[in-house]
């Protein structure tokens, strides 16, 4: 079975290239067919291969099985935690391919099936780079996922914001690509490997870690955190998210982001963990430091939005904030709880950004002000626009509030505050958009345009050739399938003992954890909930008093959408990476 | 964010990256020592399966994964720069007038093409035995057409250019790399290996296994990669003009 992992690649590579090979000659609903189920065959895959992952697979492309023990080959890891990005993110294509059915504009000039063959080239990227053991391999599927999604955020390149988002990421992420391809040179030139375990034997052979390996991991680490949106990396998403179509967003959000930090789990797990790597105080320092900024920044200018698109952009980063430092502190409970957690964040916000697609594509607007009181009649939407906003909370028995609870037991102390904190804002923030949207809750709030650094989100293009009047099954039955797959993580009995055993296997040094429900966790998650519903009841009812003010004016003001300011902070966050890190180095 | 800020921060985080980069860069193996011990396992590698370019050994045969996604990378440009660049509704084509092209440059476009055509495709075809291969004889060959529009004009290079066509090729070349690596892998072998072909005699064209057909199969797609990539932005510049058009 070992040899089926890299089919977790070629199956949506092969289906992008019949798409675009026969996309001129068949109709569109034959292409969008085509794509789902290439989409789909490809999950089930990683479903079936996820199942029989205990114990791990170790599959060597093009069968250079090492011969003693060394190797020219590549190496690809099937464990749990790397087929469960691939199910996951096969999973949100099929969301996202099944969401965008009949639904967009007319594709590029007779071409069915570009739209598809992107997507599928997406999934391909995220695929390769979740079962990646090989540092070089993981960087070429890196590279493949952020051009994928350069093309698919920009696509309406009608509106000169989408372009301007899409070429943002673009630099910002090429960037970090940068970096990370000049950390594998220097870890190279170190040890003469490339995979990811074998880099690891050889940095321990060299001995004590030195300026090189400092320098290999800052590059390694800006590359990933980059994708992951880290504070001071992050300035890309919000723009990215705000302009892509709604199908792209639940991607990005939902799955793309959250394979940087898996990809931080797993480079420092195999490369960087031994006694030639960098040691585990200073891991711990570096990841909780620039998470807890995420963390903070992310709640606070996600409260501060009344784009819906910008506001789930933000409750993003600081929610990746809040992973980051369940990795960074590299105890087997928070591996666990850290993975739960991502599981139930990815339906939640992808069905999240759904809903905000049908305000898009309806009214024509995401902006919270302009649509006060004005979706009184999407019921369903608002329920589920409003299961989400709890789910991002950690209402029990959602996932999210699972793994809350199980990663906030592991952190403890302050930190556990923090989680609590950023999550009840940003649920919050949520909330208040239900309010206002869905039930015309409060005073209309003014329609003025506010600062001028502020984004409003009125006037936006649908997505769709015409504003719906009927909004179709398929966007409403996605959100409810990915609302319902979150839940499901925290119900289903057994299903959290088994993501613990197979995170537990390959990661946290073979110590295995336990990940369950604890009356602690359940109080914790009904706190940030009522915290959230409160905070949202009194920013509807006093508008005023909880308007952004002028104090917080120069936060909004560093996310000017000027692209040098952005690499500016890229060079920044490289530089605090490297004097977070330093300090372990010289000592001892 | 103001000018001055900007600069301090860029001097700042520089200047950080900068002292890193140093450091590191002293602690890098000294140059010009013997020992290589990625290349010489690559070396023999590549001399058991009888390939002459080790490089090529590597792109297509000990690291055939990596070169999967290199090309997928280009396909994925392709496609994107396609959806990018489509003919928006406010924009409408006009028909680009020819224009007097320099006699000497004419002959001289002409005379070339067939050559660097030529040159594109040895590159390509001897990638398993000298330096090159089908990434870069694919760009030598692309861009000898586009000494049509130097030499002529924009309607003779769209005459041997149907670009729907090599977009077709593009995507076909894309599946018959992933279809040989999957035949090994039906063959009872792994994703990708070299154990379908025999590996022939040292040195010749048929030597290496399936290195010779991934190796084809990337010259195609480099090829019309090129082609397609190089007329979205033709189009865009020459035909493509914004207003109310047709």
């Amino acid at each position: 079975m070992d040899d089926l992992l890299p089919l977790l690649v070629a199956v949506p590579l092969l289906g992008a290239a019949l798409l675009v090979a026969g996309g001129r000659l068949v109709p569109r609903p034959v292409a969008e067919t085509v794509g789902c189920a290439v989409a789909a065959t490809t999950a089930a895959l990683a479903l079936v291969l996820l199942l029989n992952s205990s114990p791990p697979f170790l599959e060597w492309a093009g069968g250079w099985t090492p011969v003693n023990g060394r190797s020219v080959g590549i190496v690809l890891i099937g464990d749990g935690p790397g087929l469960g990005m691939a199910a996951l993110a096969s999973l949100l294509t099929l969301a996202a391919l099944a969401y965008s059915w009949h639904y967009f504009d007319e594709p590029p000039s007779g071409h069915a099936g570009s739209f598809p063959a992107l997507l599928l080239l997406f999934q391909g990227g995220m695929c390769g780079f979740a079962i990646a053991g090989d540092l070089f391999n993981a960087f070429v599927w890196f590279e493949l996922m952020g051009v994928a999604a350069y093309a698919l955020t920009g696509h309406r390149v009608e509106e000169a914001r989408a372009v301007q988002g899409a070429l943002t990421f673009a630099v910002v992420t090429s960037l970090g690509a940068y970096a990370l391809l000049m950390g594998i040179g220097l870890l190279y030139a170190r040890t003469g490997e490339l995979g990811m375990h074998a880099i690891g034997r050889g940095l321990d052979a060299h001995g004590r870690p030195d300026a090189l390996v400092l320098a290999a991991f800052v590059l390694v680490m800006t590359g990933l955190l980059v994708k992951a949106a880290a504070v001071p990396f992050h300035f890309w998403l919000p723009d990215a998210h705000a302009v892509a179509p709604t199908p792209v967003c639940m991607l990005l959000s939902g799955v793309m982001v959250e394979l940087g930090t898996f990809g931080v789990w797993r480079v420092y797990g195999t490369v960087f963990a031994g006694p030639g790597g960098v040691p585990a105080p200073e891991f711990e320092r570096t990841l909780v430091t620039l998470g807890a900024l995420a963390a903070v920044i992310g709640a606070v200018m996600c409260w501060y939005q009344r784009h819906i698109k910008r506001l789930l952009a933000y409750s993003t980063v600081a929610h990746t904030g809040l992973f980051l430092i369940g990795v960074g502190v590299l105890k087997p409970e928070a591996d666990d709880g850290i993975a739960l957690y991502l599981l139930g964040h990815a339906g939640v916000k992808a069905a999240l950004f759904a809903c905000a697609g049908i305000l898009l594509d309806r009214y024509g607007s995401v902006d919270e002000h302009a649509l006060h009181g004005r979706a009184r009649e999407l019921k369903g939407v608002a329920v589920l626009f409003t299961l989400g906003g709890l789910g991002l909370a950690g209402l029990p028995p959602f996932g999210t509030a699972l793994g809350k609870s199980v990663t906030e037991e592991a952190v403890g102390g302050p930190l556990t505050v923090l989680y609590v904190a950023a999550s009840a804002v940003t649920a919050a923030a949520v909330l208040r958009v239900a309010g206002r949207v869905f039930l015309g809750l409060g005073p209309k709030p003014a329609d003025g345009t506010g600062s001028g650094y502020e984004t409003t989100g009125s006037g936006e293009r649908p997505e769709t050739r015409h504003r719906l009047s009927r909004i179709p099954d398929t966007m409403t039955a996605v959100p409810a399938v990915l609302v319902a797959g979150s839940l499901a993580v925290g119900v289903v009995p057994g299903f959290a003992k088994v993501v613990a055993h197979s995170v537990n296997e390959t990661g946290s040094a073979g110590v295995a954890a336990s990940a369950h429900w604890t009356p602690a966790g359940v109080l914790l998650g009904l706190l940030s909930t009522l915290l959230a519903g409160v905070l949202a009841l009194l920013a509807v009812t006093r508008p005023k008093t909880f308007a952004a003010p002028d104090r917080a004016l120069w936060l909004r003001r560093l996310q000017s959408g000027h692209v040098g300011d952005y690499v500016a902070w890229v060079l920044v966050g490289a530089t605090v990476l490297g004097a977070l890190t330093l300090p372990g180095l010289l000592g001892g | 964010m103001s000018r001055r800020f900007r600069l301090w921060l860029v001097a700042v985080g520089g200047a950080g990256l900068a002292a890193l980069f140093t450091a590191a860069a002293l602690d890098l193996p000294a140059f010009g020592g013997d020992h290589h011990p990625y290349g010489d396992r690559a070396v023999h590698a590549s001399l058991s399966r009888h390939t002459a370019n080790v490089i090529a050994s590597v792109n297509f045969d000990q690291r055939a994964f990596d070169t999967l996604g290199e090309m997928t990378i280009l396909f994925a440009a392709v496609i994107g720069c396609g959806a990018l660049l489509r003919q928006t509704r406010d924009e409408h084509r006009a028909t680009p007038e020819p224009q007097e092209v320099a006699r000497p440059v004419r002959r001289y476009a002409l005379l070339v093409l067939p050559v660097a055509l030529l040159t594109g495709l040895y590159v390509i075809a001897h990638g398993q035995l000298s330096p090159g291969g089908g990434f870069q004889g694919g760009v030598v060959a692309a861009t000898s057409l586009h000494l049509l529009y130097l030499g002529a004009d924009y309607r003779a290079l769209e005459r041997v250019r149907p670009v729907a066509l090599y977009e077709t090729g593009d995507a076909v070349a894309t599946s018959a790399y992933v279809v040989t690596g999957l035949a090994a892998l039906i063959g009872g072998s792994a994703f990708l290996a070299n154990t379908l072909l025999p590996y022939g005699t040292f040195n010749t064209l048929s030597s290496g296994g399936t290195v010779p057909l991934l190796n084809a199969a990337v010259g195609m797609e480099v090829a019309c990669a090129v082609v397609v990539l190089l007329a979205r932005f033709l189009d865009q510049a020459v035909e493509i003009e914004e207003g109310n058009g047709t």
